[in-house]
C-alpha cells in the first residue's frame, strides 16, 4: 500500500491510499466484474479490471462440439444479443464451406440482428439509467424489450438463447402475421424514443453526470482496439455494416451516428441514435423481404474443408469476430472469438484514472459490457 | 391535462378508494369529536387528581407516556403506509402494479409482512465492525426523528409540546441524525459504508443551511418561531371583491413564497437522503452506502428513520407553506394528513423520475445556487415588509 | 445575467417535462401480467420442457448425436426371442439439468409426422433435488405395452 507522509501544521500525518474492490458482487458491474480501484479520497489513482469470474471455456468447448451444436453455445457469449453470435458463427462456417444463403434468409437475418440490436441497446439504456440513479427508464426499456422478445419467441421459440440463425440460413421461416406484428411494434417504438429523450437524455442532471466524463480520445480508442458504439462515440464512423458489408447490408439506406467528444454522453447518444437507425433498417428489410426459400442446401453432417477463416460482424457492442480452423472433421480444430466487450473493457484502466467513484459507475456503464462475452 | 383512461379493475379500485376515503372522512370526523371528549376526560382526571391531592408529578409522566405511545404508533403506521404507497406509486409510474397478493386488495399487507420478516432476520455484526458504534448507530439515527415529532402540530391543538421555538427545535434535533449515519458508516468497517457516511455528513451539513434560511422569510412575516402560530396565520382566504380566491397559505405569497417553498422542498429532499440526492445510499455506486452492513431490525430502524424524516419534512412543509390544518368541513388533523401526504407524493414523484446528482455537483448546487437565492429571498421579504 | 435565468428556466422546464412522462404513465394501465393468476399464451414454436413419445421412437441415436450437452441417453430394446436389437427403446433418459432447450434433438429426430422427442409448452417446472432432473422413461419388456414415464410429471 502506498503510504506517504504529509506535513500538516508541522505534524507528521499519514495518508493512505484506499483500495476498493468494485465487485465481483456489486450492483453496477453488470455481472461479475471486479475492478480494483486505488483511491485517494474519492478520486481514483489507479484502476485494474479483473475478469474471468464467468469463464466457461467456450473456445475449448467448441473443439468437442459439431458446428451446429456450437451455435447453441454461441448463444451464451453475449446473451443480450444472441442473434449476433449465431450470425457470426454461421457466417464463419458458411465462408469456410462457401455456402450462399438465399436472399430471403439474408434479409431475415438482418431483421433479427437489428431487432436484437434494439433490444440490446434498450438494456443498455435501462441499466445506464440505473447506474446514474434513475430507476424508471429501466422499466420502460424492459417494457419495450419484452415486445421484441415476444417477436423472437414467436419466431424461434426462445426469449434469450434463440439458436435461430443457423448454418445455411435460419431455423424456420417467419410464422403467420409476424411481419404485421413487427411493423406494429416499430410504429409503437418510434414515439418511445421521444419519451426516452424527455425522461433521460434531456434531463439536466443526467447530462451533468455524463457530459465531459470519461473522455475517450480517438487515438486512444484506436490503439486499444475499441469498436462499436464506443468508438463511434469518439467520432470515428467505423461500422462493419458500412465498411465491410455482410448479409446485404450494402442494400440498406442508413446512417452511422457519431459522437463529438467521446464522453459518456456521446456513447449513450450514439446508442440511442443507433436504435432509431435500426428501426429504419428493419422497415426497409420488411419492405424488400423477397419470397422464396430462406435456407441454402446444407449437408446433413457439416464437414467443412480443411482451412481457416475469419468472419466478423458489427454486433451491438462492437466488432465480433470468429477465427475458425477446420481440420476437415465435423468438429472445429480451433476457435477463437474476438469479443468486443472484452477488448472495450481494457480501456477502463486508462480512462478511470482521475475520476470520482460516482463517475466510475457512469463510465463503466457507458462502455456497456456483457460479462458473458468478456469471460466467455 | 391528461385524463386517465380507466379499465375495469381500475374502476373497481377507484370505487374502493372512494369508499375508503369516505369511510376515512367519517371516521376522522368521529375521532375528532372523540378527541374533544378525550381532552375533557383528561381535564376531569387531572382535576380529580388535584382534589384528592395526588401529586401532578405522577400525572405528567403518565400523560407523556400516553403521548409518546400515540406518536410512536403514528410513526410506525404512517411509515408502513408510506412504504406500501411508495411501492405502489413507483410501480404505477413504471407501468407495473407492485405488490398485489399479500393481504388481498392491492397487497395492502405487504409492509406488515416485510416488517415481520425484518424482525425475524438474523442480526449480523461484521467482524471488522466496531460493535458498539455499529449497534448504537441505528438508534442515534432514529431517536432524533422521533423527538422532532414532539413539536409537530398535527392540527389544531394536536401537538405534544407546543414550544415557543418549535421550528428551531425541529431543525436542531433533526440535524443530530447525521451523527447516526456517520457512526453507521464508520462503525461498519466497510469501505462503501465509510464513503456513504462521509457523503451523508457533508450533504446534511450543507443542505441544513439553505433549508433553515428558506424559512426565515416566514419567520419575518409571522414574527414567531412557534409552529402553531405560523399555522394559524395562514387560515382564511384572500378575497377579491368579497369572493375568496386563494387560501392565505404562505406558498401563495407572491414570489417570496414560491422561492422559499422550492428551496425548502429541494433541501428537504436532500436532507432525507432521497433521490435525486441519495448519494449517501447510492445503490448503484456504494451498494447501499451507510447501511450496507445492516440487517434485520437495525436496518429497519434506518428505514424507519428515513421515512419518519420524509413525513416530518412533508409535515413541516404543510405547516410552513400549506396552511397546516386549515381547511373546510374535515377536522384539521385530516387536512394536515392530506396535505402532508400530497407532499410525500411529490417526494416519491421526484424519486422515481430523476437520476442522482454527483457529489461535487450536489455541493455546488447548494452553496452556489440554493444559498444565494435564499439570501435574495430574505432580502426581498425585507423590502416587502419595509414598504 | 440573462443567460443565468435562461439556464434556470431550461433546467426547470426539462425537469418538469421529465416529471410529466412519469405522470402520464402513472395513469396508464399496467403492462405486466399477474403471473399465477394470469398467464400468457405461448407461441406455437415455444421451446418448453422436452417430452418423449413412447411408441414411435426407433432408438436411432440421432438425438444423442445432435445434443450439444449430451443430456440424452437411451438403450435400444432387445428382442428376448432372437437376442437382437429391435427399433424400440428399452429406456430413454433426459437430464434436464443439462438440457439447453435448443431444439436440435427435435430437429434431428427422424420419426414422422410427430417427432418422438419434442418440445412441449410446459415452462412451469421446478425441481427440489438434482436427481429429480434426471427424467427416465422405461419400457417394461419389449411388447405392445405402452411406455410409461416413471417420474415425469404430467405434461
Amino acid at each position: 500500500m502506498n503510504t506517504e507522509i504529509v506535513k500538516i501544521q508541522g505534524q507528521d500525518s499519514k495518508t493512505e491510499e484506499m483500495i476498493l474492490n468494485l465487485g465481483p458482487q456489486h450492483p453496477s458491474t453488470h455481472g461479475v466484474l471486479r475492478v480494483i480501484l486505488k483511491m485517494d479520497g474519492e478520486v481514483i489513482t489507479s484502476a485494474q479490471p479483473d475478469v474471468g469470474y464467468l469463464h466457461r471455456g467456450t473456445e475449448k468447448l467448441a473443439e468437442n462440439r459439431t458446428y451446429p451444436q456450437m451455435l447453441v453455445i454461441s448463444d451464451r457469449w453475449d446473451y443480450l444479443a444472441a442473434m449476433s453470435n449465431n450470425l457470426v458463427w454461421s457466417l464463419a462456417v458458411e465462408k469456410l464451406m462457401q455456402i450462399e444463403v438465399p436472399a430471403r434468409g439474408q434479409i431475415l437475418r438482418v431483421i433479427m440482428v437489428e431487432l436484437n440490436r434494439i433490444a440490446s441497446h434498450l438494456v443498455f439504456f435501462g441499466t445506464y439509467g440505473i447506474d446514474i440513479g434513475a430507476y424508471t427508464p429501466f422499466l420502460y426499456a424492459f417494457r419495450e424489450r419484452e415486445k421484441i422478445l415476444d417477436l423472437f419467441e414467436e419466431v424461434s421459440g426462445a426469449r434469450m438463447t434463440y439458436n435461430y440463425i443457423r448454418i445455411g440460413g435460419v431455423m424456420a421461416d417467419l410464422p403467420k402475421d409476424w411481419i404485421g406484428r413487427c411493423r406494429s411494434f416499430l410504429e409503437w417504438m418510434k414515439p418511445r424514443f421521444v419519451e426516452y429523450d424527455t425522461l433521460l437524455t434531456e434531463n439536466p442532471i443526467f447530462q451533468d453526470r455524463t457530459k465531459n466524463i470519461g473522455i475517450l480520445p480517438q487515438p486512444l480508442a484506436i490503439s486499444y482496439g475499441i469498436s462499436g458504439p464506443n468508438l463511434r462515440g469518439s467520432s470515428n464512423p467505423f461500422d462493419l455494416r458500412k465498411d465491410a458489408p455482410y448479409c446485404l447490408y450494402d442494400k440498406f439506406n442508413f446512417s452511422i451516428p457519431t459522437g463529438k467528444n467521446g464522453d459518456c454522453w456521446d456513447r449513450y447518444w450514439v446508442r440511442i441514435e443507433e436504435m432509431k437507425e435500426s428501426v429504419k433498417i428493419i422497415e426497409q428489410a420488411l419492405e424488400m423481404l423477397p419470397e422464396g426459400e430462406c435456407n441454402a442446401k446444407v449437408p446433413r453432417i457439416i464437414r467443412p474443408p480443411i482451412g481457416e477463416v475469419y468472419a466478423q460482424i458489427e454486433a451491438p457492442r462492437g466488432m465480433l469476430g470468429i477465427y475458425l480452423v477446420s481440420d476437415g472433421g465435423d468438429k472445429p480444430y480451433r476457435v477463437h472469438v474476438r469479443p468486443p466487450s472484452f477488448i472495450n473493457l481494457a480501456v477502463l484502466q486508462e480512462i478511470l484514472v482521475g475520476m470520482k467513484v460516482a463517475d466510475v459507475i457512469a463510465i463503466l456503464g457507458s462502455i456497456d459490457i456483457v460479462l458473458g462475452e468478456v469471460d466467455r | 391535462m391528461i385524463l386517465p383512461v380507466w379499465n375495469e379493475s381500475q374502476k373497481r379500485s377507484a370505487l374502493i378508494l372512494f369508499g375508503i376515503a369516505s369511510a376515512g372522512a367519517g371516521i376522522s370526523i368521529a375521532i375528532g369529536e372523540i378527541g374533544a371528549r378525550f381532552s375533557k376526560i383528561w381535564a376531569c382526571l387531572s382535576s380529580f387528581a388535584l382534589k384528592n391531592s395526588i401529586p401532578t408529578a405522577l400525572l405528567t409522566p403518565l400523560s407523556m407516556i400516553i403521548q409518546c405511545s400515540i406518536l410512536i404508533g403514528f410513526i410506525s403506521v404512517s411509515v408502513m403506509f408510506m412504504v406500501w404507497w411508495e411501492r405502489k406509486v413507483s410501480a404505477h409510474m413504471q407501468n407495473r402494479l407492485g405488490p398485489m397478493f399479500t393481504g388481498g386488495w392491492h397487497g395492502w399487507a405487504q409492509t406488515i409482512a416485510d416488517a415481520i420478516k425484518l424482525l425475524l432476520k438474523e442480526d449480523i455484526i461484521p467482524a471488522e465492525a466496531n460493535p458498539w458504534v455499529h449497534r448504537l448507530a441505528p438508534i442515534v439515527a432514529f431517536v432524533p426523528a422521533f423527538l422532532c415529532y414532539a413539536a409537530l402540530p398535527f392540527g389544531e391543538g394536536l401537538i405534544s409540546a407546543d414550544l415557543d421555538i418549535g421550528i428551531l427545535y425541529i431543525f436542531a434535533i433533526s440535524g443530530l441524525s447525521v451523527l447516526g449515519i456517520v457512526m453507521a458508516g464508520w462503525g461498519s468497517g466497510n469501505k462503501y459504508s465509510l464513503l456513504g457516511g462521509l457523503r451523508a455528513a457533508a450533504q446534511s451539513v450543507s443542505y441544513e443551511i439553505p433549508r433553515v434560511l428558506s424559512v426565515v422569510p416566514i419567520l419575518m412575516m409571522v414574527g414567531s418561531l412557534k409552529l402553531t402560530s405560523i399555522a394559524n396565520v395562514q387560515t382564511g382566504f384572500w378575497q377579491i371583491a368579497g369572493i375568496p380566491v386563494l387560501p392565505k397559505w404562505f406558498i401563495f405569497y407572491p414570489i417570496v413564497g414560491q422561492i422559499a417553498f422550492l428551496i425548502f422542498l429541494i433541501s428537504s429532499v436532500a436532507e432525507t437522503n432521497r433521490t435525486p440526492f441519495d448519494i449517501a445510499e447510492a445503490e448503484s455506486e456504494l451498494v447501499a452506502g451507510f447501511h450496507t452492513e445492516y440487517s434485520g431490525m437495525k436496518f429497519s430502524f434506518f428505514f424507519l428513520a428515513e421515512y419518519a424524516y420524509v413525513f416530518l419534512s412533508s409535515g413541516l412543509t404543510t405547516v410552513l407553506f400549506l396552511g397546516g390544518g386549515s381547511g373546510p368541513i374535515l377536522p384539521s388533523w385530516s387536512w394536515f394528513l392530506l396535505k402532508s401526504f400530497a407532499v410525500v407524493f411529490l417526494f416519491l414523484w421526484f424519486r422515481w423520475t430523476f437520476p442522482r446528482l454527483r457529489v461535487d455537483r450536489l455541493m455546488e448546487f447548494t452553496w452556489k445556487f440554493l444559498l444565494p437565492w435564499s439570501f435574495v429571498n430574505i432580502l426581498i421579504t425585507g423590502f416587502i415588509l419595509l414598504f | 445575467m440573462f443567460n443565468y435565468f435562461k439556464t434556470i428556466y431550461k433546467v426547470g422546464k426539462a425537469l418538469i417535462q421529465g416529471m410529466m412522462v412519469t405522470w402520464k404513465s402513472f395513469w396508464q394501465p399496467a403492462v405486466t401480467v399477474q403471473f399465477p393468476d394470469e398467464k400468457l399464451n405461448t407461441p406455437e414454436r415455444f421451446r418448453g420442457a422436452l417430452t418423449f413419445d413412447k411408441e414411435t421412437c426407433t432408438a436411432c441415436n440421432l438425438c444423442i448425436k445432435a445434443c450439444p450437452t449430451a443430456c440424452i441417453s437411451l438403450e435400444p430394446a432387445v428382442d428376448p426371442a432372437t437376442k437382437k436389437r429391435i427399433a424400440k427403446v428399452s429406456w430413454y433418459q433426459i437430464d434436464f439439468g443439462k438440457c439447453n432447450y435448443c431444439r436440435l434433438c427435435e430437429e434431428a429426430c427422424p420419426t414422422k409426422p410427430i417427432k418422438s422427442v419434442r418440445h412441449t409448452h410446459q415452462y412451469e417446472w421446478g425441481m427440489l433435488e438434482r436427481k429429480e432432473m434426471l427424467v427416465k422413461w422405461e419400457r417394461m419388456i419389449p411388447s405392445t405395452e405402452p411406455l410409461t414415464s416413471t417420474n415425469m410429471k404430467p405434461i
